[in-house]
């Protein structure tokens, strides 16, 4: 019996996760409980018997997304040796949650702490992986930083993201810009390999 | 599947484990060559040194970070609790 009313108790915390992700990709973080009780089918209470405040709601819910990305960006980067193949992946990763992240990159300064740490986690996760396979490409080979590098590819992908409505008003931004954007990357971390 | 105590990196196969050893509870970037894992300090200086590598961070802004990150890690909670975190600091 208390199994069932535990594992009732999960679901229904599971679910206003769930639903307060969709709510938050599609309105931002500022977006009302209320919003997500509707969204989830509970009611408005049922949200703070979970958890208790809004800000313990969105850290849960960061700490979910952060593990749940973390681990992705962990097993591309097992599976794709090579930048090209890397550079890709990341951005398919991204691609799944392109409405949430974008609000996290922006909204993040306004977020608990929790949120900061979330994002640092992410970047730490990507930027191991990235700087093993940046440190052989002509560019590192040429005296750019590895972490040089990384910040470049991340300060483009956060600049298209950023400013979608010049480049993707209407459409989801990452799967419309990956060639270009992988192709400029590769371009500029591969200039002077040549003469090596 | 396990994550280390003290940084909280999967480990999935062996080589991922201090020594191989898949009964460890910390990864082989935690451990010490003699298979021991670090101090607090140690790791501490360690995970700042990382972000600032691999990030470019100021060292101010990268030990804030390392120390929220180890507050979450089972491995570290009595130094929290000792409030040790400033102790580190040396250097
Ligand atoms: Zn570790």
């Amino acid at each position: 019996m208390e199994t069932t009313r535990l594992q009732q108790k999960q679901q229904t915390r599971q679910k206003i996760l769930a639903a307060a992700y969709r709510v938050y990709a599609q309105k931002g973080f500022s977006a009302p409980t209320a919003a997500i009780a509707k969204e989830a089918g509970v009611s408005h209470g049922s949200i703070f018997a979970h958890f208790a405040s809004q800000a313990q709601l969105v850290e849960a819910l960061l700490e979910q997304f952060g593990t749940q990305l973390g681990a992705g960006l962990h097993d591309l980067a097992e599976n794709n040796a090579d930048l090209q193949g890397l550079l890709r992946a990341h951005l398919a990763l991204l691609a799944r949650h392109e409405q949430f992240y974008l609000h996290l990159i922006t909204e993040k300064g306004q977020l608990p702490p929790q949120a900061k740490l979330t994002f640092a986690n992410l970047q730490s996760v990507a930027a191991y992986h990235f700087g093993r396979v940046l440190q052989h490409t002509a560019a590192a080979q040429n005296g750019v930083p590895p972490y040089m590098l990384f910040n470049t590819w991340m300060g483009l992908v956060h600049y298209y993201l950023m400013n979608k409505e010049l480049f993707s008003p209407d459409a989801p931004l990452l799967p419309r810009y990956t060639d270009e954007l992988v192709h400029t990357f590769l371009t500029l971390a591969q200039i002077g390999e040549e003469q090596k | 599947m396990k994550t280390c105590i003290a940084c909280g990196m999967p480990m999935q196969k062996p080589a991922d484990f201090a020594g191989g050893d898949m009964t460890k509870d910390y990864c082989i970037y935690c451990a010490r060559p003699d298979g021991t894992m670090q101090s607090f300090a140690e790791k501490r200086a360690g995970m700042i040194r990382f972000l600032q590598e691999t990030q470019g961070m100021e060292k101010a802004a990268a030990a804030e970070i390392a120390e929220a990150s180890m507050r979450k890690l089972p491995a570290w909670q009595a130094q929290f609790r000792k409030g040790a975190a400033a102790d580190g600091d040396a250097e």
